[in-house]
């Protein structure tokens, strides 16, 4: 009868030192008092208990069905490799002090540090102070049996902020977003009159719905070159060189207003206007392609001229180069001399910005580039230049002297 | 600060997050996985006095700013620094550097940081956020035993004297 027993249930301290003085509780004498197991002990060993173990009670097992809440967050702090901070993957534990990480996290870890371990700097000789830890890959596989979706649920966050927060790629995505549309729509100039023609043969109502919605958002023909639009655009895709120059209809009808260029001839107000979309590209041959080797993708009123053009484009390259020339000291504004007018040191006046400063440029069959008369309407150019049923390219570069136009 | 709010493309010859790391190998995008992670830590804590945000497109260079904590010489003084990540991160420790001029006893005039975590304690545990928590409680709590700047600690005992030259020397 030499089973050592005790029990962490709640007893009076006095049994435990008047016990040890009374033969009859020594095991194996008086048999009546196994059923007590509080006091059968060896005699010779007095357990000591805390104050925590004389008033702990037994836990309850939940066996209701009951289910219990915990939120991932906290759950996934614990099984956490706090090296990758990742879920725990192929789980290392380190013998002495128990603290848990990747198998390839702290092997390498250790192979290119201290030989310590990472949490609390206890000495790690080597890889034999790990051990694996399958009982936790169980666990976690428990928790999370589609683990791979978990992780693909990761990832989707964190790009999902990286996208919010990454200004580039919030510009290379506009960027692709418009090469699409682009695509996708090889019909870029649409006529409103010419549909009505159309719709007294079809007479179907959707086709006047959509074109009374047309004719509403296309006044006068407007570039949207003002601070106003450059505002919009900025806002979205960050003043980064290499972002396209957006311009919708709808984003600001009235342009120029506050901008403090000269204005430009009266546009003509020639029925309703109908929309073109166009590829903007630097001239191949005239533009050091370091210089500026965007393509702009621009929409705008089909009544537009190439003046109009010519003078977004100015006024838009001088709005990038003062923004460039503010951040990185001046030297993109300098080797471009003149262009932008007073372009350098923080508040560049952009009263300079004329239609004069670029020539426009198209493709005819030959290959050939000839110059646009800038009294041209881009519908004209289109019809007459172009003919082909993808978005009209043009290419722009700074004027020769003397100004020709 | 003028340059708090960078043009992200303007400073940067590199190009964007994901294509940058193409030329790298799998523990290059492990870096910038574990980067990224640390970023929405970071600004999910929302942590009083400390902020980081990398610099541009760039995932591997940062810009901490440091609020000098309440009740030290510091207060009130906001310090901008620079944190570039190796590519053997966490392994190996950032850079960190000082970009607002600091005077203070384990600072050096280029802005170099004498401290131990960031050279042989660092641990593969720490992170943009602890590094930060440091630097801020360094500030009040300078180890003046191997100064790198001796003017300060000579001066640290006195506080007047000692937060007048701060003053003077802050150019934020």
């Amino acid at each position: 009868m030499a089973t050592r027993r005790w029990s962490l249930l709640p007893r009076k301290r006095e049994d435990a030192g008047s016990y040890t003085s009374n033969p009859d509780s020594r095991p194996g004498v008086s048999e009546h008092r196994m059923a007590a197991p509080v006091n059968v002990q060896n005699p010779s060993k007095t357990w000591e208990l805390s104050l925590y173990e004389l008033h702990r009670t037994p836990q309850e097992a939940i066996m209701d069905g009951t289910e219990i809440a915990v939120s991932p967050r906290s759950l996934h702090s614990e099984l956490m490799c706090p090296i990758c901070l990742d879920m725990l993957k192929n789980t290392m534990t380190t013998k002495e002090c128990l603290h848990r990480f990747c198998s390839e996290c702290i092997v390498t870890a250790l192979r290119s540090g201290n030989k310590e371990c990472p949490t609390c700097r206890k000495k790690l000789v080597s890889k034999r102070s790990l051990r694996p830890d399958p009982n936790f890959d169980a666990l976690i596989s428990k928790i999370y049996p589609s683990r791979d979706e978990y992780e693909a649920h990761q990832d989707r966050v964190l790009e999902r902020l990286s996208r919010l927060h990454n200004k580039q790629a919030l510009s290379s995505s506009i960027e692709e977003g418009l090469k699409i549309q682009a695509l996708v729509r090889p019909q870029r100039v649409r006529k409103p009159q010419q549909e009505s023609d159309n719709t007294t043969f079809s007479g179907g109502e959707d086709n006047c719905d959509a074109r009374s919605h047309l004719s509403q958002n296309s006044a006068p023909p407007l570039l949207h070159a003002g601070p106003l639009a450059e505002a919009d655009a900025e806002a979205g895709a960050g003043p980064s060189r290499s972002k396209q120059a957006k311009v919708s209809d709808d984003s600001c009808p009235e342009g120029d207003r506050g901008s403090p260029t000269p204005s430009l001839p009266p546009l003509h107000q020639e029925g309703p206007g109908s929309e073109i979309e166009l590829v903007f590209r630097p001239h191949p041959l005239l533009v050091n392609t370091q210089d500026y080797s965007q393509t702009r993708y621009v929409k705008t009123t089909a009544n537009a001229t190439v003046d109009h053009l010519s003078k977004y484009l100015a006024l838009r390259i001088a709005l990038e180069e003062r923004q460039a020339d503010g951040q990185t000291g001046g030297d993109v504004a300098e080797e471009r001399g003149g262009e932008g007018g007073g372009a350098g040191g923080g508040g560049v006046s952009l009263q300079n910005i004329s239609e004069k400063q670029y020539t426009i440029y198209i493709t005819t069959t030959g290959g050939q580039f000839s110059t646009l008369n800038g009294s041209l309407t881009l519908e004209l150019v289109n019809e007459k230049y172009w003919k082909l049923s993808k978005p009209l390219e043009l290419y722009y570069a700074p004027t020769k002297e003397p100004l020709q136009q | 600060m003028a340059s708090q709010n960078m043009d992200p493309a303007a400073a940067s010859s590199t190009t964007a997050l994901k294509g940058s790391e193409t030329g790298g190998s799998a523990a290059r995008g492990s870096v910038s996985k574990r980067l990224q992670q640390e970023l929405m830590t970071l600004m999910m804590s929302g942590d009083k006095g400390i902020s980081a945000f990398p610099e541009s497109d760039n995932l591997f260079k940062w810009i901490g700013t440091i609020d000098g904590a309440q009740g030290t010489v510091y207060e009130g003084l906001r310090y901008k620094l620079s944190l570039e990540f190796p590519s053997g991160y966490p392994y190996k420790a950032p850079r960190v550097m000082f970009i607002t001029h600091c005077f203070h006893p384990n600072v050096d005039e280029h802005g170099f940081i004498c401290l131990d975590i960031l050279k042989e304690k660092w641990s593969a545990l720490y992170d943009v956020r602890s590094i930060l928590l440091s630097i801020q409680s360094l500030l009040g709590e300078p180890n003046n035993e191997s100064p790198m700047n001796a003017g300060a600690a000579e001066l640290w005992e006195n506080k007047e004297a000692y937060k007048a030259r701060l003053l003077a020397t802050y150019k934020n």
